[in-house]
C-alpha cells in the first residue's frame, strides 16, 4: 500500500510540474516544491450533496407559474416572469426560477444545472424526521436499515481507503454516511490537528508519542487506525487552512453553508482522496411568512444560491471531477396556510450541477395542480422517486452500477440526468 | 424519586450475604490463570465505567464474587450523586407535567397563536424581537425551552456514570437504552427521552427481559419514536379518523417490524412481513395521550390475527398486545438474539457459539433473567480466555468516564464531557437510527476520532475542558515520586491497573528524564493557559447552580503531560 501510494504520490508530482491541473493554490505548489507529500490519492471523480433540512418549497424555487391553480391556491405567495408579479427566472416558459437564484441561473442557461421535480419518496409520512431518515437510509419503509446511502455508495466504489473519502461538514455524522465505511465528520477542518494549542514543540513531542505508542500497539485496529490518523494530519496543514484564498473574484457567503462549501473545495483542491462530501443548510420549514421576493425563503434562497455558486466557480480547474447534488426530505402543500407560509407537503425538486450533466432542462411529469388531482387533494405528488435521481447521478458520476445494493428493495428506473 | 433509594442500602448487604452465601460456584478465574488482582481488573474493565485508584485493590479486599453480586443487586446508597441530581428540576417530574412545562419553539408558537398572545401577522423567523417576545411569553406562562430538559437529560447520565456506586446498573441503563434506541432528534418524542430512561429502562435493567419489553412498548418516548402513537385501524372505527392523532392516516408497521428486527427476534429470527402486519394491528390502539400511554378501543384492529403461527381470537383487545409481546419475549430467537448483544458487549466482538449457547440456556431456563445470563456469562471459560486480552474498545462515552473515573475528577459541567463525546462520534441520546450505535470496535476508531481521542487524553489531563478538575498529585497522596521513572510507573498503574504499561513506559522515559523537554512543555502550557484564560471560563457554561472553580496551578505540569498522553494512548483506548 505504502509503495502505491508512494506512486502516486510522484504522479501528483509530475501533474504539477508539467502544469496540467490549472488553478493550484500556492499552498499545495509550495507543499509540492518542498517535497511534502500533497497528493497521495489519483483523482477521484467527487460528489457533493447539500441537504436542506426542513422541507424547502419546491413550487415557490421552481414555480409552473402557468398553472392558474397554483396563483389560486397561493393568492400572495405566487410570483410569474412578469414584473409586476415576482419577475422569476423563466426556463422554459412553464417553470420559473425564484429571483434569489439570480446566481445559479447562469449555470441553467449554460446546461449545467439540472433541476428534477416532482422528487419524493413513496412513503407519505410528512415528518421531517423520518422523511429524512428514509432519504438518507434510501430504504423508505425500513427505518432499521443500519447503513446511509452514501455509506454505500462509497463501499460500491471500493477505491483506496482514505482517511478523507467520505467527509461530513457537520458536527456529528448525518444518517447518510452511517455504516461500515469510515466516514468523517468535522465541523471545522482546523481542528484535524493534535491541539496542544500554543507551542509546536510541545505538539512535536506529544505527536511524535502518540505516533510511536500507537505504532506499537498489538491491536490491529487502533494501529491501522493511528497510522491513518497521523498520515491524515500530515496532509492537513492547519496553517494552509486558515490561511485558504479561494480563487481571486469568489467570495463565499458567510454562512454555514458558503463555510461548509469552502472547507470541501479546500479538500478537493488538495487531492487527498475524497469522493463523497456531505453539507447540511437548514431553515427550509416555511410555516410562517414564507414572503416571495424577500422574506426568509428569499433569504434562504440567496444564501443557498451564492454559496454553491461560489464553490463552483473556485471549483473551476475540478469541475470535471465534481458534482453537486441537492436534496430535500418533502416539500410544501400546494395552497399557503392561515399564516402566510405553507405546510408539510410531498414533492419537491432537486439540483444538479456539473459538467456532464445534462442541464438546462427541468426533468418532470408533473401535472396539474387542480385539487382533485393532488396527493390527498393537497400537496404535489411524487412523480420522480428520490432514488432514481440519486442513483441516476450515482452511476453516471460515481461509475456506481450495483443499484440493487445502493438501493435495496428498489426496482426503479435511473434518471438519465448526467451524460 | 426513582433513583434514591439510600434506605435500601442495609437491606442490600443482608441480600449480599444471603446471596453470596448462597452463590457456592465461585467466579473461575484462578482456574484460568488469574490473579485476584487481574480478575478484579477485569471484572471492573467489563462491568463498570472503569476504575477508580485503588479500586482494584479494594475489590480484591471485599472479595471478587461479592462485588460481582453488589453489583448485580445495584443497591448500594449514592447519597452525595442523588443530592446533586435534586438540584435539576426536571429530574423527578412525569410525563404529564413535562409535556406541560418544557417546549419546543413550534409548540410555544402554536399555544401563544392559539390563546391569542401572539399576533400571527408579528411571526417572523430570525428576529430578535420577536424571539425576545417568545421569550418573555415563556417566562410569563412558565414554560421552559426544551433545551433545559435536553441539558439535564444529557448532564445526569454522565454524573451517575461517573459517580453512582451501582455501576453495573448504569452500564446496563447504557446498553439497553441503546437496545431500545430513541432519539432526541425527534421532535414527537424529545421530552420523553428521560422518563424512558428513568421509568422505563432503569428500574428494569437487571430484571427479566419482558419486563423491559413492555416498559418499552408503553412508554411515550418509544410510542412516538416508532410511530405507533399513530398507527390506526381503518377497519372497524372509521369515525375515529376525526379524534385520532394528526398524523393518524391509518396502519403504520414501524413499531412492529423493528420490534421484532432490533428488540426480540432478530433480522432473521423467523417472521414474516405478513406477521409484521398483524403485529401490527395487534398493537393499533396503544397510543399517548397528554404524555401518559393510553389504549384507544376505538383505535384498535378487533378482528382477529395469526402472528408467527399463533392465533389470537377476535376482540383481544389490549391484553393481546401485551400477550403478543410477551410472546416474542419467550421466544427462542429472542434468547439467541439477545444472549449474543450481551456477549459482544461485554466479552468480545466475536464471542464464540459455546458462550452464546450456556447464556441461552440461562436465559430459557429463568424466564430471561438478566441477572441470572451475566451470571451465566462471568463462569464461563469465554469470559476468562487470555489469548485477546481488553479486546473490546471503549466507546467515546466509556473513554471519557473511565478517565474521570481514573483520576478522580470533579466535574462541575457535565456538558463538556457530552461535547467532547460528540467530537469523538458519540452524540448519546441523538443516535438517528433505532438500530442504536453499533457495538463494535471499527465503529468507533477512525482517523478523525482516533485524533479528537488523543485530542481528549490531552485536554483532559492538561485541565483544558472548562469545568473538570482534578489533582493528580492527589492521586499518589502527595508522595513525591523517588525519580521521574518511578513517578512513571506510579501513574501508569493508577490509571492502568493491571496491565502491561512496557511500551508506555518505554515511549515516555525519554521525555519525563529531560529536563529541556519539561520546560519546553510548561512553557507552551503557560503560554496556551494565557490565551486561553478569558474565554474557558465561561465558554458554553452550563447551569448557573454550578459553582466555579478557579483554574489551579498545578495544570501545567510534565506530570499532566505525561497523564494527557497515557489517556491518549491505544492501552487506555481498551477495555
Amino acid at each position: 500500500m505504502s509503495s502505491r501510494r508512494a506512486f502516486m504520490r510522484s504522479g501528483a508530482m509530475a501533474l504539477f510540474a508539467t502544469g496540467i491541473a490549472g488553478g493550484i493554490p500556492a499552498f499545495i505548489t509550495r507543499a509540492a516544491a518542498a517535497a511534502l507529500p500533497p497528493a497521495p490519492y489519483k483523482r477521484n471523480k467527487v460528489l457533493v450533496c447539500i441537504f436542506q433540512r426542513g422541507a424547502m418549497d419546491g413550487l415557490m424555487a421552481v414555480t409552473p407559474f402557468t398553472d392558474m391553480e397554483l396563483k389560486k391556491a397561493r393568492p400572495t405567495l405566487f410570483m410569474d416572469p412578469t414584473n409586476s408579479s415576482g419577475k422569476l427566472f423563466d426556463l422554459d416558459g412553464q417553470f420559473g426560477l425564484h429571483p434569489g437564484f439570480a446566481s445559479l441561473q447562469p449555470f441553467f442557461a449554460d446546461k449545467r444545472l439540472a433541476i428534477a421535480h416532482g422528487v419524493g419518496s413513496p412513503n407519505n409520512t410528512r415528518s421531517h424526521f423520518d422523511a429524512q431518515d428514509y432519504m438518507e437510509s434510501g430504504t423508505p419503509f425500513s427505518k432499521s436499515t443500519s447503513s446511509g446511502w452514501l455509506n454505500r455508495a462509497v463501499g460500491l466504489m471500493g477505491h483506496d481507503a482514505s482517511p478523507f473519502r467520505a467527509v461530513s461538514i457537520t458536527g456529528a455524522l448525518p444518517r447518510s454516511l452511517y455504516g461500515n465505511e469510515e466516514a468523517l465528520a468535522i465541523s471545522n477542518l482546523e481542528d484535524f490537528a493534535l491541539q496542544t494549542k500554543g507551542n509546536p514543540m510541545a505538539a512535536n513531542i506529544t505527536a511524535g508519542s502518540f505516533e510511536e505508542l500507537y505504532e506499537q500497539t498489538s491491536n490491529r485496529l487502533l494501529n491501522r487506525a493511528g497510522k491513518e490518523s497521523f498520515e491524515a494530519m500530515k496532509m492537513l496543514n492547519p496553517n494552509d487552512i486558515k490561511n485558504y484564498k479561494p480563487l481571486a473574484g469568489v467570495a463565499y457567503p458567510n454562512s454555514p453553508l458558503g463555510n461548509s462549501l469552502k472547507q470541501i473545495a479546500m479538500l478537493i483542491k488538495m487531492n487527498i482522496g475524497l469522493e463523497v462530501a456531505f453539507a447540511e443548510n437548514g431553515g427550509w420549514d416555511t410555516h410562517f411568512n414564507q414572503g416571495t421576493l424577500n422574506g426568509v425563503f428569499a433569504r434562504n434562497v440567496r444564501d443557498f444560491s451564492d454559496s454553491i455558486a461560489a464553490f463552483w466557480n473556485d471549483m473551476s480547474a475540478y469541475q470535471d471531477d465534481v458534482t453537486l447534488m441537492t436534496m430535500t426530505e418533502f416539500g410544501r402543500t400546494v395552497a399557503q396556510n392561515g399564516t402566510g407560509g405553507t405546510d408539510h407537503g410531498r414533492a419537491s425538486c432537486s439540483f444538479v450541477l456539473g459538467n456532464a450533466v445534462q442541464g438546462g432542462k427541468v426533468y418532470h411529469q408533473i401535472g396539474s395542480l387542480a385539487k382533485d388531482q393532488l396527493e390527498d387533494q393537497r400537496d404535489l405528488p411524487v412523480t420522480t422517486d428520490f432514488r432514481s435521481v440519486f442513483s441516476g447521478v450515482a452511476n453516471k458520476h460515481l461509475g456506481i452500477n450495483n443499484n440493487s445494493v445502493l438501493f435495496p428493495k428498489w426496482e426503479g428506473k435511473s434518471l438519465e440526468i448526467i451524460r | 424519586m426513582k433513583f434514591a433509594r439510600p434506605f435500601c442500602g442495609w437491606l442490600g448487604l443482608f441480600f449480599l450475604l444471603v446471596f453470596s452465601a448462597k452463590a457456592a460456584d465461585e467466579i473461575p478465574y484462578k482456574k484460568y490463570g488469574y490473579t485476584p488482582a487481574q480478575a478484579a481488573a477485569r471484572l471492573i474493565d467489563r462491568f463498570s465505567f472503569g476504575a477508580k485508584p485503588g479500586q482494584v485493590a479494594a475489590v480484591v479486599a471485599m472479595g471478587i464474587d461479592n462485588w460481582f453480586e453488589q453489583q448485580l443487586e445495584g443497591n448500594q446508597p449514592n447519597a452525595a450523586l442523588d443530592k446533586r441530581l435534586a438540584n435539576f428540576k426536571s429530574l423527578q417530574l412525569n410525563n404529564d407535567s413535562i409535556v406541560n412545562r418544557y417546549l419546543n419553539a413550534g409548540q410555544v408558537i402554536r399555544l401563544a397563536t392559539r390563546n391569542g398572545l401572539l399576533n400571527r401577522d408579528s411571526i417572523q423567523a430570525d428576529q430578535a424581537a420577536y424571539r425576545a417576545q417568545v421569550r418573555q411569553l415563556m417566562e410569563q406562562q412558565g414554560y421552559l425551552p426544551i433545551q433545559e430538559l435536553h441539558r439535564e437529560l444529557v448532564v445526569q447520565k454522565v454524573l451517575r456514570a461517573a459517580y453512582s456506586n451501582n455501576q453495573l446498573q448504569e452500564v446496563l441503563t447504557d446498553f439497553w437504552f441503546n437496545h431500545f434506541n430513541v432519539s432526541a432528534t425527534k421532535n414527537q418524542c424529545q421530552q420523553f427521552i428521560y422518563t424512558y430512561e428513568r421509568d422505563a429502562i432503569r428500574p428494569n435493567v437487571l430484571g427479566s427481559f419482558k419486563d423491559l419489553l413492555l416498559a418499552t412498548a408503553k412508554h411515550p418516548a418509544m410510542l412516538e419514536y416508532l410511530d405507533n402513537a399513530s398507527s390506526v385501524s381503518l377497519r372497524n372505527a372509521p369515525r375515529m379518523y376525526n379524534n385520532a392523532p394528526r398524523n393518524a392516516r391509518g396502519l403504520n408497521e414501524n413499531y412492529a417490524r423493528e420490534v421484532m428486527e432490533l428488540h426480540t427476534l432478530g433480522v432473521d429470527g423467523g417472521y414474516t412481513q405478513a406477521d409484521v402486519t398483524a403485529v401490527a394491528r395487534a398493537l393499533t390502539g396503544w397510543t399517548v395521550m397528554q404524555g401518559n400511554f393510553l389504549f384507544r378501543p376505538r383505535m384498535h384492529d378487533n378482528e382477529a390475527k395469526t402472528i408467527l403461527n399463533k392465533n389470537f381470537p377476535a376482540n383481544g383487545g389490549y391484553q393481546e398486545g401485551i400477550d403478543v409481546l410477551t410472546m416474542l419475549a419467550e421466544h427462542p430467537s429472542t434468547a439467541q438474539f439477545i444472549c449474543t448483544k450481551l456477549a459482544t458487549r461485554f466479552v468480545s466482538d466475536t464471542p464464540s457459539a459455546s458462550l452464546i449457547k450456556n447464556m441461552v440456556k440461562t436465559f430459557q431456563s429463568t424466564g430471561g433473567n438478566i441477572k441470572e445470563v451475566l451470571r451465566t456469562m462471568v463462569h464461563d471459560p469465554s469470559f476468562w480466555k487470555k489469548s485477546a486480552p481488553h479486546e473490546k474498545v471503549k466507546s467515546p462515552f466509556e473513554l471519557v468516564i473511565s478517565a474521570v473515573r481514573a483520576t478522580n475528577a470533579q466535574i462541575v459541567q457535565p456538558f463538556q464531557l457530552f461535547n467532547w463525546c460528540t467530537k469523538m462520534g458519540q452524540r448519546f441520546y441523538y443516535y438517528q437510527a433505532p438500530t442504536g450505535f453499533p457495538d463494535r470496535a471499527s465503529y468507533w476508531i477512525n482517523t478523525g476520532s482516533l485524533l479528537n481521542r488523543m485530542n481528549f487524553g490531552l485536554a483532559f489531563a492538561s485541565q483544558k475542558i472548562p469545568g473538570v478538575r482534578m489533582d493528580l498529585a492527589a492521586l499518589n497522596n502527595y508522595h513525591e515520586p523517588e525519580s521521574a521513572i518511578d513517578a512513571l510507573n506510579v501513574y501508569s498503574n493508577l490509571l492502568l491497573p493491571q496491565r502491561d504499561h512496557s511500551a508506555n513506559i518505554k515511549r515516555l522515559i525519554p521525555l519525563v528524564n529531560d529536563e529541556a523537554v519539561e520546560e519546553k512543555i510548561n512553557k507552551a502550557s503557560d503560554l496556551s493557559a494565557n490565551k486561553q484564560g478569558e474565554t474557558m471560563m465561561d465558554l458554553n457554561k452550563t447551569n448557573p447552580a454550578e459553582e466555579k472553580i478557579s483554574l489551579e496551578k498545578g495544570s501545567k505540569t510534565l506530570l499532566s503531560q505525561v497523564v494527557g498522553i497515557i489517556i491518549g494512548s491505544p492501552e487506555f483506548q481498551r477495555k
